[in-house]
């Protein structure tokens, strides 16, 4: 009998501290299936529940909301985001792990030093550079913002790729196959999980990021925006009382795709950050 | 390549005496970069040196003089309107413009080494080249060199594209911002209308100094300092401690259902940051749903009554203290789910036989939390703790996201200097360029959050990772 109150007790804690996670979440799915456009100030569920929310959003694009665009723009960006930077980060990783060469120390420090200047301080030399090549407010802009520096995330790649034995390696040298060979018939294949780990980051990244977005695309044509900055600027002050409604239903469909996405990473995630910390 | 010299050292001796003991080609290649490979006959490669050195010089005499001559005054040239007599137009003279000749001298000057760097390996390939053809070896021809790609320098191929983009997205612009640190590159001196020029240490006196009548950025930066270090400590060790209780309290024998439950945490961390965190701020926005339910439960009134607060509503995100504690809060909300997700890995690996013979022992689970889950936890993930922190201090969109728009300050000392109180140092510099276009300020806060990263990075490696850890499974 004791045993099951403590059991029950302490299910009841897990409960009630779930129910505190989840109080934002379920207020972002309630509000959005509110018939009333603006935000929901006197009770916690709506009035009167309805769609129209999302068929604003999704039907009647107006100058501010542009939703369908923006999930387009997202999409196709993180798409080439995505190819070019898992390639760059395996690329690094099997450099650094695999192959022994005069620089790598040098190279690996070198990344650690420009790992620790705050991103948004060069972004503001960036934002003018690409300025110089008149890039701004297009999305090859902000794909090679995004894309560009993605080699110095290989640590967890890396260490990943150091757990796979020199032997196989030397065994498939042995037999004559060459060191790019190597590199596509016989790691890669193996790396799966962080293949998958390194895929969906990557592809999350342009989906998550907001600071890039609205520093590059400001141009104030909203067609041209990523999701982040549509919904941002749907919370400005004159906006709000209007779109409330619309920015949750965005919410919601933004953070359905990436939610799934997000739970598949986590569990290679777990085993990339475990892995790379207790093999150091 | 047989035997290796190790380091600079080894590089610049062999270089010397490729100079002094190399022939006459080797010795013309110091001019003409491919001379000593068409000597061995290695036409495709000395052609391609040369091209790439026509290239450099053109690009140098036809383009980076220009700028690179400006660099030690940024320009000179104001920008004036001059009437035109041919075209009966008023227009621009040939001015200066300051941020162009620091960018593209930048430019040139990464340019310049990377041929530099280029130049001397080559001078030291030319000569082992001759070193092999006296010794009577094979010299590789140009389809030979091209599979090295594949193999030995394989490094070189797969590394080529990533650190280009890295030198031309981070290192240049880092270098430039760094050199803006020391101008006066302000809404005062914007080009193309203005010029800006070098002044030294002055924006780091300013910012580290108490400071005048006039100066209040020393004030600010003190104040906002002090912020960032409590929020990074706090942000960092709730997150980290919440996450191992999380962790604990899921992964216990009497939980039902552990999958669900971590499910539902991992919900709340998986809806990017963007709707999270502009939900919360709405949720606790001055006219918002909590203050709704605050007033009707009474609790409004009882914190009047107490005079805790002025204002008809409780001011969660608007007001000095509040937000503070509010953002740490909702940091937790936040935090514990993803370190949770880390701690349940590392938690699976702990060695089950200590704490079983803990328990035989009669150790309390406190206890046994204490002297042994907690160590290892510390020793797994000591490093990442620090990484943490360091994210920390450059958390931006927490910050941001929570009070850009929400919260105003009312201290007219901390709005002189275009902060907030709720500002983290990085927030703050964000806003002084976007809206203030305050560049030199904002560079040399970056320069200080860099040294201070840097600091703890160091004191961390050094106390976490001592020696080299890297072959240790192979």
């Amino acid at each position: 009998m004791k045993r099951f109150i403590k059991t029950l007790l302490h299910n009841l804690l897990l409960a009630f501290l779930a129910f505190i996670w989840l109080v934002p979440i379920v207020w972002l799915v309630v509000t959005s299936f509110s018939a009333y456009t603006g935000m929901n100030t006197s009770t916690f569920f709506p009035k009167e529940w309805s769609l129209v929310n999302y068929k604003n959003l999704l039907f009647s694009a107006d100058s501010v909301a542009q939703f369908p665009n923006w999930f387009k723009n997202t999409f196709i960006i993180a798409c080439v985001v995505c190819v070019i930077s898992t390639a760059f980060v395996l690329m690094v990783a099997y450099a650094t792990s695999c192959m022994r060469f005069p620089a790598r120390k040098p190279l690996m420090n070198a990344a650690v030093i420009v790992n620790l200047f705050p991103g948004v301080l060069s972004m503001i030399a960036v934002y003018f550079i690409l300025k110089t090549l008149n890039l701004t407010n297009t999305h090859l802009g902000l794909i090679l913002v995004y894309s560009a520096g993605s080699g110095l995330g290989y640590l967890i790649a890396k260490g990943f790729f150091d757990t796979i034995p020199n032997s196989l390696r030397e065994a498939a040298y042995l037999d004559g196959a060459s060191e790019a060979t190597i590199f596509w018939k016989v790691v890669i294949p193996m790396s799966r999980p962080i293949i998958v780990y390194t895929v969906i980051s990557s592809f999350l990244s342009p989906w998550m990021d907001f600071v890039y977005a609205k520093l590059l695309l400001n141009s104030g044509i909203s067609s041209q925006w990523t999701v982040a900055i549509g919904l941002y600027n749907m919370l400005d002050k004159s906006l709000i009382n209007t779109y409330f409604g619309q920015f949750c239903a965005g919410g919601v469909l933004v953070s359905i795709p990436i939610s799934v996405l997000f739970v598949i990473m986590q569990k290679f995630y777990v085993e990339g950050i475990t892995g790379g910390a207790v093999k150091g | 390549m047989k035997k290796k010299k190790s380091g600079i050292g080894g590089f610049f001796k062999e270089f010397g005496e490729a100079v002094v003991k190399g022939d006459l080609f080797v010795k013309l290649s110091l001019v003409w970069m491919g001379a000593g490979y068409i000597r061995r006959k290695q036409i495709i490669k000395g052609i391609l040196m040369t091209l790439l050195e026509v290239a450099v010089i053109v690009f140098t005499f036809g383009f980076a003089t220009e700028y690179v001559r400006d660099f030690g005054t940024l320009g000179t040239v104001q920008q004036e309107t001059v009437f035109n007599i041919v075209t009966m137009q008023n227009e621009f003279n040939d001015y200066d413009n300051s941020f162009m000749i620091l960018l593209f001298s930048v430019v040139s000057f990464v340019i310049w080494f990377t041929f530099l760097v280029i130049w001397l390996k080559n001078e030291v390939t030319v000569y082992r080249l001759q070193k092999k053809a006296q010794a009577g070896e094979h010299i590789n021809t140009f389809v030979e060199d091209l599979q090295q790609f594949k193999n030995d320098k394989f490094y070189i191929t797969l590394l080529a594209l990533p650190v280009m983009g890295v030198v031309i997205f981070t290192i240049v612009p880092l270098l430039i911002l760094i050199a803006v640190a020391f101008t006066n590159y302000d809404q005062g001196h914007m080009p193309p209308s203005a010029l800006f020029t070098w002044v030294g240490f002055t924006n780091f006196k300013n910012l580290l100094s108490s400071g005048g009548m006039t100066i209040t950025f020393g004030y600010a930066f003190r104040k906002i300092l002090i912020w960032t270090l409590v929020w990074a400590l706090f942000a960092t060790f709730t997150t980290y401690l919440g996450g191992i209780l999380l962790s604990l309290l899921i992964n216990n024998k009497r939980t039902k259902l552990p999958k669900l439950w971590r499910t539902l945490f991992i919900v709340t961390i998986a809806v990017p940051q963007f709707v999270s965190l502009l939900l919360v701020r709405n949720f606790f926005a001055n006219n918002g749903i909590m203050n709704t339910i605050c007033a009707n439960a009474g609790i409004t009134q009882w914190l009047r009554d107490i005079g805790a607060i002025s204002t008809s509503y409780i001011p969660f995100l608007s007001a000095p203290g509040w937000a503070h504690v509010m953002i740490i809060l909702i940091n937790i909300w936040i935090g514990v789910p993803y370190q949770m997700l880390i701690a349940t890995g590392v938690l699976m690996n702990i060695p089950s036989d200590q704490l079983e013979s803990a328990k035989i022992d009669g150790a309390t689970p406190l206890q046994s939390f204490i002297h042994i889950t907690m160590p290892y936890m510390l020793f797994v993930t000591g490093p990442s703790l620090v990484t943490d922190f360091v994210k920390n201090i450059n958390n931006f969109n927490v910050i941001y996201l929570l009070t850009q728009g929400v919260y105003t300050t009312t201290n007219q000392a901390m709005a002189n200097s275009q902060a907030k109180e709720v500002d983290l140092l990085i927030t703050w510099l964000f806003n002084l360029t976007q809206s203030y276009y305050n560049y030199k300020m904002a560079s040399t806060i970056g320069i200080i959050v860099f040294i201070l990263c840097a600091v703890f990075t160091l004191i961390a490696f050094s106390r976490f990772l001592k020696g080299d850890r890297e072959e240790a499974f192979r």
